[in-house]
């Protein structure tokens, strides 16, 4: 009979616990809907809603960069590459500034590095590429000269370098393509 | 350790082996449990894993003492603060280095909200993993609002990287702490219609009652720890018991759940304790945040750190309990030695002891509530 009786009143708590339940469901029809239709129907781009403090991609601004190399020596998983060279004239230039994006673990420790405020995160996080190598990243169309300690320039846009560099992808091979299945040249100190 | 094929007892008693994993949806991560059945009743299940190494052990090896922190932001992606505050204190006594008071309240600040969103995942899955969608879809909303703040104090919503040797990395401001107030106004209350919503659904409670049950005994001895032991019975709390930080100037209770429905030891305490935790860290905020003191938020540590060669284990209550790190140094730039205890491989383990007698549908609410995750435990 005990048993019974159990059997029923579990029957008669799950009704009644049921209804607590649902009556929760049922306020939420009545409140605000708290859902972002992520990507196309935002009130304003995504990016811009983020806080100030997000990381995305880096971007590199080469015009301030003194090619002290603290960032690169920063990053855990050597994922930057700053090659710093003389010319033929002897001067001292940055030869490379590459950033493999694809590898970035987005910890900042490269940004709180650079002394000359050269690097920081962007906001941009949309990256998807057809191909993974796309998004290695070269700050450099040629090599420009270390600026000196201090140098301010205007302040760029935050993201504006990196969609510019992301538009417009970077072949690793930099024209002696290797042959199919050969590695682009990521290792460290600029050897292919 | 384990058997992976049939034994000959097995073959006497019609047994067959049966894999759940390492692709479940219910296992939490890539684990494999290779289940000794001949029927719906296990004779035993045997946890396999390992499918999740990624040498985070090693890798420490390989870096200097600072640059490992992004690192243990993996180790366990759903309490990557502790993991971050395991290690800075591990190295901060290695080093001798004071951390200044007010990076310590944001630490804790930053842990326990750390807290609150873990246990709504834990929470969110037990439900699922026993058949309730909904909850889990409502604690994750809770848990984005958290994710948002912590994106606004540190830049990122999962591998926070937030804290340094000797401190923290960021600040926070008045906005931030006023964001914070509000999330806490606004989630005190969803603790009270959580339980409403499902904590005593009938439903629930008749599927995580008196299953799996550990009894003190069984979960001190196997080194259970965090909100499992609790849910045995053995009030034990790092920070109550063996205080670190700042903790000792809090209030805050540490829930066993005693005296509640089921017995001892059972999912159901399981979700209870974690249900209450959920408040308690509420209230360690709200003093927190009352009496966040002005001040510096990093100590002056030198660029080349070489702590003096020694070894040190430094451990943290995190969401699941007891995660601990010993690191060696042999007086170099770069840890020596990292080893980290992590509270899912110990409540994995006792798995193979409680799984006799244990349906298999049973299995999926015992992992959930264990709140196993599996790159924890694989490292």
């Amino acid at each position: 009979m005990g048993a019974l009786r159990d059997y029923f009143a579990a029957i008669g708590r799950t009704i009644v616990t049921l209804g607590d339940g649902l009556a929760v469901t049922f306020s939420y029809l009545l409140r605000k809907p708290c859902t972002i239709q992520y990507p196309d129907r935002t009130p304003e781009p995504v990016v811009s809603m983020l806080p100030e403090r997000s990381r995305g991609f880096l971007e590199a601004d080469v015009e301030v960069c003194t090619g002290c190399k603290l960032c690169e020596s920063a990053c855990p998983i050597d994922c930057i590459h700053v090659e710093i060279a003389k010319d033929e004239s002897g001067q001292r230039m940055i030869q490379r500034f590459e950033i493999d994006l694809s590898k970035c673990m987005f910890c900042g420790l490269c940004v709180e590095a650079c002394p000359a405020g050269g690097l920081r995160h962007s906001h941009e996080f949309e990256g998807g590429m057809g191909d993974v190598r796309h998004l290695y990243v070269s700050f450099l169309d040629e090599p420009v000269p270390p600026a000196k300690k201090g140098k301010t320039v205007e302040p760029k846009p935050l993201g504006s370098i990196i969609r510019a560099r992301l538009a417009r992808p970077f072949d690793p091979y930099r024209g002696d393509r290797p042959a199919s299945g050969a590695r682009a040249p990521l290792s460290r100190g600029g050897e292919p | 350790m384990s058997e992976t094929s049939p034994t000959s007892a097995d073959r006497a008693r019609d047994a067959i082996l049966l894999n759940m994993g390492p692709q479940h949806p219910s296992t939490h991560g890539v684990l494999r449990f290779v289940l000794h059945t001949d029927g719906e009743i296990m004779h035993r299940a045997v946890p396999e894993v390992g499918y999740l190494h990624r040498g985070l052990e090693k890798l420490a090896e390989q870096q200097t003492w600072a640059a490992y922190m992004p690192f243990t932001d993996r180790i366990n992606y759903m309490e990557s603060m502790f993991c971050n505050q395991a290690w800075a204190m591990a190295v901060e006594r290695l080093a001798g280095i004071e951390v200044p008071e007010r990076a310590e309240f944001l630490r804790v600040i930053a842990c326990e909200l750390n807290r609150i969103a873990n246990h709504h995942i834990t929470l969110g899955c037990m439900s699922m993993d026993v058949g309730a969608f909904t909850p889990f879809t409502y604690l994750l909303r809770e848990r984005e609002t958290i994710n948002d703040l912590m994106e606004a104090l540190c830049g990122n919503r999962l591998t926070y990287n937030y804290m340094r040797i000797g401190g923290v990395a960021h600040d926070v401001d008045r906005a931030w702490i006023a964001a914070l107030e509000k999330f806490l106004d606004h989630f005190e209350p969803i603790c009270d219609e959580l339980d409403s919503l499902i904590s005593y659904n009938e439903i629930l409670v008749k599927r995580f009652i008196e299953v799996g049950v550990i009894c003190q005994a069984d979960a001190v001895a196997w080194g259970l720890v965090g909100p499992n032991l609790r849910a045995s019975g053995v009030s034990w709390d790092l920070r109550r018991d063996q205080p670190y930080s700042v903790y000792p100037r809090f209030d805050f209770d540490v829930p066993t759940a005693a005296g509640a429905r089921g017995i001892e030891g059972d999912c159901f305490r399981r979700w209870l304790v974690r249900a209450e935790e959920m408040r308690q860290s509420c209230r360690i905020l709200r003093q927190a945040i009352a009496a966040l003191p002005e001040g510096e938020i990093r100590a002056k540590v030198p660029r080349k750190l070489k702590p003096p060669a020694g070894e040190v284990y430094a451990c943290v209550e995190g969401a699941r309990g007891e995660l601990g790190v010993y690191a060696v140094s042999d007086g170099s730039d770069r840890p020596y030695r990292a080893k980290w205890r992590s509270s899912s491989f110990s409540a994995l383990s006792i798995i193979e002891h409680i799984s006799p007698g244990l349906m298999i549908a049973d299995l999926v609410a015992v992992v959930a509530s264990l709140d196993t995750i599996a790159p924890e435990m694989d490292r």
